[in-house]
C-alpha cells in the first residue's frame, strides 16, 4: 500500500510537473508572440513627429526640409529614405498592411493612379483649392496635371519636376568637329563619328541608359517618343502603333552599338560617372546634372560641359518628357492630417522649391514658374535654366493610370529585349501593345 | 501479510498523457503554422483571386491565373531559366566541393587554416557578393576587362553581364563561388566520419588512389553527396539576391529566373494573384526536380543500413 501510494504520489507529482511545464511553455510562447507584435507606427508620445517617406535621389532635399521645417515650426520630422524603385511598394504595403508608418509620402508621379486606387494617398482636392498660400497656378501646368491628378481629383503637390536635356562635353565635341545636334539623325551621325575615332582611348560619342529598372530605359525611349511625336503623348495609353513610336525605338537601336558598352547594364549612376569622368561626348540626363558637372569633387568636366534641349525627330519638335518626377502626398492614415498637409505645403512652396533647386545635391528640379523665372535660379545654372525655359511648355507625360506600373514594366522588358537584339523595334512595340491591351 | 488490492489504473491516464504531449508541442506547432502553413494557404487562396497589393481578394477568378502560370510563355521561360541556373550550379558545387573536401581530408598541414579561409565566401552576404562581382565584371573599369585588355587578349570590352549566355554563366560562377564552401564543409564532415578500417583493408589489398576512391570512398560518401546535392538544388532554385544586384533579370530577360519573376509581378506590377499562381508553379517545378533526388537518397540510405 505504502509502495503503491508512493508510486501513485510519484506519478501524480511527475504528472503535475509535466502539466506545469506545459503551462509554462504555453505562457512563454504566448508572451513571445505578444512581444513580436509590431507597434502601430503611431507618433511618439509627447512632442509631435512627422514621418516622411523620401526617395533616395532626393535624400539631400529631405534632410534640408527636415532642418528647415523643424526650425520653422518646432515639429520634429523623421525622414525615411528608400531606393527610388521601391518607394511605390513601400507606400502601398504601408497602407495595405495597416502599419501606417508614414504621414507624408513622396511618390513617382506615374504611380498616382495606382496609389490613389489603392487608397494609399489622401484626396487633397478641397484643401488645395481652398488654400491660397499653395498658389496652385504657380505650378508649371503640365507638371501639376501629370503629377497630381487622378479622375479629376488632386492627390499630391509637385516636389521635383524632372525632365531630360542633352548634355555634352565641349572638348570632345570640339575635338571631333561636331556641334550639339538638333535632330536625332544628327545625334546618330555625331555619336558614330566620335566613337569610331576615339573608342580605342575609351571615349565614346554617347552613353545610353538601357538598364531595365524604373526610369532608365524608359527615359531613353520617352525622350525619343516625345520628340518624334507631333501630338502629345496620351498619359492613359501612349500610342505605340504610331510611326513616331517606331522611329523612337529604331533610334535607340541605331545608336546603341556606338554608345558606351553596354547599354543594358547602364543606369543613371553608371552613366553619370562615365560622363563626369570626361569619357562621354553626350548624355541625356536630368536637369540637376549641371550641378554635379560643376562640382570639382566629383567632376572632371567643370566648365567644360553644355546642355541643350533634346533633339527632335522628323515631324516632331523639341519637348520635355517627364522622366521620373516626384510629388508629395498625404497618407490617409496620418494621425494628424493637418500637420502632414502643412509639411507638404511647406516642402512644395515657392521659397523651398527655389532654395532646393539652387542647392547642390538636393536632387530637386523646378516645379514652379516663379522658380524658372527667378534670377537666382538663372544665375545658379544659366545653361540649364535657358534650356528648360524653351521646353517645359511642351512637357510630355508617361502613363499615369492605375495600370501604369504594369504598362511601364512590360514596355521596359520589351525595350530591353530590343536592345539586346532578341526583338526588332516593331516586335518590341507590338508585344508591348498586346500586353497593354490585355490589362 | 496482507496484499493491498491493486489501485485501478486511471482511465484518463493515456488521454492525459496525450493532452500533455499536445500542450508541450503546441508552441512549436503554432510557430510552424504561422511561419509555413499560413503563408502557403494564403498563397494558394490569393492565386485563385484577383488581388493587388493594395486590394487583396477582390474577386474569385478560379483556375485562370494558375493555368496561365503553367502555360504562359514568359512564365514557362522563367521556370526553365531557374532550372538552367539551379542544376549546373548545384552539380558543379558538389563536384568541386568533393574535390576540395578530398584534398582537405588528405592534407597533413595547414588544413585548418585553409578551411577557415574557405568559409569567407559563405560568410559574405549575398548582396555584397553580387555587388563585388558586378564591379569585377563591369565592361569599363572592371577587373576582368582591365586584365584582359592589359594582356592584349581583347580590344573591345567583354560584356560579361550584358550578353547571353555569358550573363547566366557569370551568375552560376558567382553562386558556385559562394556556396561551394558549404558543400565542402558537409562533404568533409562525411569523409571524416568514414571508417578507417576499410581504407586499411584496401591498402593491404594493394589498391591505388584511384581504385580506392572508386571502390571505397565514393560508394561510402555517395549518400552524403546526394544529400548535399538535394540541399544545394533547393538553395539554387531560391536564388534572388544575385539576380537582383547583378543583372535585374537582364540582358533582356535572359536571367529572369522564376523567383525574380515572382518579385517583379508582386512588388513591381503589384499583381498579387498572378504572383501567387507563379509561386505555385514554381513550387511544382522544385518538387519535380527534388523528388527524384530525395528518392535516390532514401534508397542509398536504406541500402547502407542493410549492408
Amino acid at each position: 500500500m505504502k509502495i503503491q501510494r508512493r508510486i501513485s504520489t510519484g506519478i501524480t507529482n511527475s504528472r503535475a510537473r509535466r502539466v506545469a511545464m506545459a503551462a509554462a511553455a504555453t505562457l512563454l510562447a504566448a508572451g513571445t508572440l505578444a512581444a513580436c507584435s509590431g507597434g502601430s507606427g503611431s507618433t511618439t508620445s509627447g512632442s509631435k513627429t512627422l514621418r516622411v517617406l523620401i526617395a533616395a535621389p532626393q535624400e539631400g532635399a529631405g534632410k534640408a526640409l527636415q532642418a528647415d521645417y523643424e526650425k520653422s515650426t518646432g515639429t520634429k520630422v523623421k525622414i525615411t529614405v528608400v531606393p527610388y524603385d521601391q518607394i511605390q511598394t513601400k507606400a502601398i504595403l504601408d497602407a495595405q498592411s495597416g502599419a501606417n508608418q508614414y504621414d507624408v509620402i513622396q511618390y513617382w508621379y506615374t504611380s498616382v493612379g495606382a496609389l490613389a486606387q489603392a487608397d494609399a494617398l489622401d484626396d487633397l482636392t478641397g484643401w488645395v483649392d481652398k488654400d491660397k498660400d499653395i498658389d496652385k497656378s504657380d505650378f508649371i501646368a503640365p507638371i501639376y496635371n501629370a503629377y497630381t491628378q487622378y479622375k479629376g481629383k488632386t492627390y499630391g503637390l509637385p516636389f521635383d519636376g524632372d525632365t531630360h536635356l542633352l548634355y555634352y562635353n565641349k572638348k570632345i565635341l570640339a575635338d571631333n568637329g561636331v556641334k550639339p545636334p538638333t535632330t536625332w539623325d544628327e545625334y546618330l551621325a555625331d555619336v558614330k563619328k566620335i566613337t569610331d575615332a576615339n573608342k580605342s582611348k575609351g571615349i565614346y560619342g554617347a552613353v545610353m541608359m538601357g538598364d531595365k529598372s524604373a526610369f532608365n530605359i524608359g527615359s531613353t525611349f520617352f525622350n525619343r517618343l516625345a520628340t518624334f511625336s507631333s501630338s502629345p503623348i496620351d498619359s492613359q495609353k501612349p500610342d505605340l502603333t504610331s510611326p513616331a513610336a517606331l522611329a523612337a525605338a529604331k533610334s535607340m537601336v541605331d545608336a546603341a552599338p556606338y554608345t558606351a558598352p553596354s547599354p543594358s547594364q547602364i543606369g543613371f549612376d553608371q552613366a553619370l560617372a562615365l560622363f563626369l569622368s570626361g569619357k562621354i561626348g553626350m548624355m541625356e540626363a536630368w536637369t540637376d546634372l549641371g550641378t554635379f558637372a560643376q562640382d570639382p569633387s566629383q567632376s572632371k568636366i567643370a566648365d567644360n560641359w553644355g546642355a541643350v534641349p533634346l533633339p527632335a525627330g522628323a515631324g516632331g519638335k523639341t519637348a520635355a518628357p517627364l522622366d521620373a518626377g516626384w510629388a508629395l502626398g498625404v497618407s490617409p492614415s496620418a494621425p494628424d492630417q493637418d500637420a502632414a498637409k502643412d509639411f507638404v505645403k511647406f516642402a512644395t512652396s515657392k521659397a523651398e522649391n527655389l532654395k532646393l533647386v539652387t542647392t547642390t545635391g538636393s536632387g530637386v528640379d523646378p516645379t514652379r514658374t516663379s522658380t524658372l523665372e527667378s534670377d537666382k535660379y538663372k544665375s545658379f545654372t544659366p545653361v540649364v535654366a535657358a534650356a528648360l525655359t524653351q521646353i517645359l511648355g511642351n512637357a510630355q507625360s508617361w502613363p499615369t493610370s492605375p495600370n501604369a506600373p504594369k504598362m511601364i514594366q512590360s514596355l521596359n522588358d520589351n525595350l530591353a529585349q530590343m536592345l539586346q537584339g532578341s526583338l526588332t523595334p516593331q516586335q518590341a512595340l507590338d508585344a508591348t501593345e498586346k500586353a497593354w491591351d490585355a490589362l | 501479510m496482507t496484499t493491498a488490492a491493486p489501485v485501478p489504473a486511471s482511465a484518463d491516464g493515456p488521454r492525459r498523457h496525450r493532452l500533455i504531449g499536445w500542450a508541450l508541442i503546441a508552441p512549436a506547432l503554432a510557430a510552424v503554422a504561422i511561419i509555413a502553413a499560413y503563408p502557403l494557404v494564403y498563397t494558394v487562396l490569393v492565386s485563385f483571386s484577383k488581388s493587388t497589393l493594395g486590394r487583396p481578394f477582390q474577386s474569385w477568378v478560379g483556375w485562370g491565373q494558375i493555368v496561365t502560370a503553367f502555360t504562359d510563355g514568359g512564365q514557362l521561360a522563367s521556370i526553365l531559366r531557374s532550372l538552367e541556373f539551379a542544376v549546373p550550379a548545384a552539380v558543379l558545387s558538389v563536384v568541386i566541393g568533393l574535390v576540395i573536401a578530398l584534398s582537405l581530408d588528405t592534407a597533413t598541414r595547414g588544413g585548418r587554416v585553409v578551411r577557415v579561409i574557405m568559409l569567407l565566401p559563405l560568410m559574405t552576404p549575398p548582396v555584397m557578393a553580387g555587388v563585388i562581382w558586378k564591379l569585377m565584371f563591369a565592361p569599363t573599369g572592371g577587373l576582368f576587362n582591365d586584365v584582359l585588355a592589359g594582356a592584349g587578349l581583347v580590344t573591345e570590352p567583354v560584356l560579361f553581364l550584358g550578353a547571353s549566355p555569358a550573363a547566366m554563366i557569370c551568375l552560376i560562377v558567382v553562386d558556385i563561388w559562394q556556396w561551394t564552401p558549404f558543400c565542402v564543409l558537409l562533404i568533409f564532415a562525411a569523409l571524416q566520419s568514414m571508417p578507417r578500417e576499410v581504407y586499411e583493408a584496401a591498402q593491404v589489398d594493394g589498391a591505388g588512389v584511384w581504385r580506392t576512391f572508386r571502390s571505397v570512398t565514393f560508394p561510402l560518401v555517395l549518400p552524403s553527396l546526394v544529400t548535399v546535392l538535394m540541399l544545394k538544388v533547393i538553395v539554387s532554385f531560391k536564388v534572388f539576391d544575385l539576380v537582383f544586384v547583378m543583372t535585374s533579370g537582364g540582358p533582356g530577360l535572359d536571367t529572369n529566373v522564376a523567383s525574380f519573376n515572382v518579385y517583379r509581378t508582386a512588388l513591381q506590377q503589384f499583381d498579387l494573384g498572378a504572383a501567387g499562381a507563379q509561386t505555385i508553379a514554381f513550387i511544382v517545378l522544385v518538387t519535380i526536380v527534388v523528388l527524384p533526388i530525395a528518392t535516390w537518397r532514401s534508397r542509398l540510405l536504406k541500402a547502407g543500413s542493410r549492408a
